[in-house]
């Protein structure tokens, strides 16, 4: 008995300090004392270590010089190390940023239908067709990167057949082009964009579409007024996930491209490896993750998806 | 030198042809590291156990690294048994340069990588025995290396390290030319003759290879290389990337291209074309006219370890011919000791045919094509890089 007693007496502390939070907080959010921040401490964490510190880290590194070549780089704002990353390396920024969107473009104009037909057509199979998509990429991706060379090869009849309808000259290949650098990075990253895509399509009513056709919509319009902008918080998400990645992504370009193909990664790579110039490599890093900050603001303008994320 | 591609270390495995045998003793390695690292950590008593060893107690360890595909099981076995030494050895180098930047942060602050001894190209070894002040290596123990003395005379005073204190060569080989006949149409005997064949053509992104066989074709030496003398190397290579005549760079992946016939010709290994020729008669390896390149990996012991007179004793081993041609016979690169030709022969089978083959054991007269490339210093060395860097695209 007195323990049942006792209960409801100390329930009233608990309502008592939630009522301070709310008076102190006119978003009105329903939650005790410190908890919210306790639950965000992991997470905050997480990025004070795992993204902050590596990037203040960086950031020092990009403004470092070395005595000579293979001493410890040290700290004295040597903001010289940004004028080489921007004046010498032009041609593979220029290159990684237009194949990096040809990809974007191609993986949109083949994902979005893909996605679509699964969402809407996919029926019982959408299961099967969604693992089709995913399980490719259970294998590495570098093995894939590579099967490529032998699908574009000298020897594949993927070149013989373009040879004959004369597509291709007779000594050509598609390996070592742009194409097949674009190609690669495309088919690399499709998922990434058909996910998202899928995600946002399948969560739209049917009923809605139902609405327009009622409202004597045709197909078309319906797709235009109603589906595509209820999907574009997919496409924005599956495009920043394909454009980021393939334009920092330097295996495509290294095994399917030639000397005139290189991107900023190699770039990153050869400065990281072959010269040991680690504060050229971290400021040629800060100027692409600036031009991508920059890129992807732009695309979230014209978008305009200020309330679609 | 197996694998010495700038890019991915798992690429280069997956190239490999033998890479499936290989991948589980590599897992085994990988597995088993900690484990003999922590061990390593314990027995600090070894130091003064140098000499012969003789199967004593199993307290004395080693920790090896080399590049995949140099070591013959039957040698680790044979090397357990003989000097009671347990080995962790691991095949955790897949590119000069990579390993470089890995091991970069311990010894810059003098300290160990918890390694007691690795193989580096001839040009690296020079890198951390001359460029880097102190030296980031060990004197071998001489004391503990009297079949020092069967190192063949070729290779017993580079230029990088004359008397051979902090280096010797595990393996050698050489780069020229290899091609598929069959889409030339013809032997290929010049660096012409590789730049006009029809086909992809491909070269090696490792630089010393590529720009010294340019400059040799130019008529430059490359004993003493300096960047003004090879400018007209690198502008050679650099219109015959923009004319097309060379497709791309690469390393080991030349060597299924080939096979398969994807590839026409590309600069190559000596070590893989034995392999591939095995199997595809139509694959050829010729040295350049002009002159091709010899090259050595040498087996160094980084600072910070104190097991000197034991790793010392690990190369000993493989310089006593008999476990020489074991080694060689596995895998098939020039062996840097005199009469391994006769113990390969004493084998019998397989191994004894190695002997008629000149990938394996070179003619005197290939020798003769052959150059070393010399030492640069680290300005030199920038600059060498740089503008190879710039060619390839990347710089």
């Amino acid at each position: 008995v007195a323990t049942a007693v006792a209960a409801p007496e100390a329930e009233p502390e608990a309502p008592k300090s939630r009522a301070t939070v709310v008076e102190r907080d006119d978003q009105g959010k329903r939650s005790g004392g410190f908890t919210p921040w306790l639950l965000l401490l992991p997470g905050m964490l997480w990025l004070l270590f795992f993204f902050f510190v590596p990037l203040w880290t960086l950031f020092r590194m990009s403004l470092s010089e070395r005595v000579d070549r293979f001493s410890d780089p040290t700290f004295n704002w040597h903001w010289a190390n940004y004028n080489e990353a921007f004046s010498q390396f032009g041609d593979q920024f220029y290159r990684s940023f237009v194949y990096a969107g040809s990809a974007t473009v191609l993986a949109l104009l083949i994902g979005y239908p893909l996605a679509y037909v699964i969402a809407f057509r996919g029926g019982r199979f959408r299961n099967v067709l969604l693992g089709l998509v995913v399980i490719p990429f259970f294998t590495n991706f570098l093995i894939r990167t590579l099967a490529w060379r032998t699908i574009l090869g000298e020897q594949s009849w993927v070149t013989s057949l373009l040879r004959n309808v004369g597509i291709l000259g007779d000594s050509s290949t598609l390996l070592r082009t742009p194409l097949a650098v674009i190609g690669g990075l495309t088919y690399n990253f499709l998922p990434f964009m058909v996910l998202p895509i899928y995600v946002a399509l399948e969560k739209i009513d049917a009923g809605l579409i139902d609405a327009a056709r009622d409202l004597y919509s045709t197909t078309w319009r319906a797709f235009r007024k109603v589906v595509l902008p209820m999907s574009l918080p997919g496409v924005f998400a599956g495009s920043l996930l394909v454009f980021i990645p393939a334009a920092g992504d330097f295996v495509n370009a290294y095994y399917l491209g030639n000397a005139h193909t290189t991107m900023i990664g190699n770039v990153v790579q050869d400065q990281f490896l072959v010269q040991g110039d680690y504060p050229v490599a971290a400021a040629l890093s800060f100027v692409f993750m600036g031009i991508v900050m920059v890129l992807v603001t732009l695309y979230a303008r014209i978008l305009g998806t200020e309330d679609l994320t | 030198m197996r694998s010495r591609h700038r890019n991915q270390q798992i690429a280069a495995g997956i190239s490999r042809r033998r890479f499936l045998e290989r991948a589980g003793l590599l897992t085994g390695a990988v597995v088993l590291t900690p484990a003999v690292l922590a061990a390593c950590g314990g027995d600090d008593d070894d130091s003064s156990s140098s000499g012969t060893g003789g199967g004593g107690g199993g307290s004395k360890s080693l920790a090896i690294s080399n590049w995949t595909g140099y070591m013959s099981d039957q040698s680790l076995k044979d090397f357990r048994a003989q000097t009671g030494i347990k080995v962790d050895y691991a095949e955790d180098i897949n590119d000069n340069n990579e390993y470089f930047t890995k091991i970069r942060p311990n010894l810059s602050k003098g300290n160990g990588t918890g390694r007691d001894g690795m193989v580096l190209t001839d040009w690296m070894a020079s890198r951390l025995i001359n460029q880097v002040k102190p030296p980031w290596v060990q004197p071998l123990d001489t004391a503990a290396f009297p079949n020092k003395k069967n190192l063949l005379p070729a290779l017993q005073s580079p230029a990088f390290d004359p008397t051979r204190k902090y280096a010797v060569p595990w393996a050698t080989g050489m780069t020229g030319i290899a091609y598929n006949v069959k889409t030339t149409g013809k032997e290929i005997n010049t660096l012409d003759d590789f730049l006009n064949a029809p086909g992809t053509k491909t070269v090696l992104t490792e630089m010393r290879d590529t720009v010294g066989i340019f400059m040799l074709a130019g008529g430059v030496e490359v004993d003493n290389p300096t960047y003004s003398a090879a400018q007209p190397a690198f502008d050679a290579l650099n219109k015959a990337v923009n004319d097309g005549k060379i497709d791309g760079f690469n390393g080991n992946e030349y060597v299924n291209d080939l096979g398969a016939g994807n590839l026409a010709a590309a600069f190559a290994w000596s070590g893989d074309v034995a392999q591939i020729t095995k199997d595809n008669p139509d694959v050829r390896f010729a040295i350049p006219q002009s002159g091709g390149m010899l090259w050595s990996d040498n087996f160094m012991i980084p600072i910070g370890t104190d097991k000197v007179d034991l790793a010392t004793e690990w190369i000993n081993f493989f310089y006593d011919p008999k476990n020489a041609a074991v080694l060689t016979a596995e895998i098939q690169y020039v062996s840097p000791v005199s009469g391994v030709a006769d113990q390969l022969t004493a084998m019998g089978g397989d191994a004894a045919k190695l002997v008629d083959n000149p990938l394996v054991v070179p003619t005197d007269a290939s020798l003769q094509q052959l150059h070393i490339f010399g030492t640069l210093d680290a300005d030199e060395e920038e600059k060498f890089d740089k503008r190879f860097s710039e060619i390839l695209g990347a710089g």
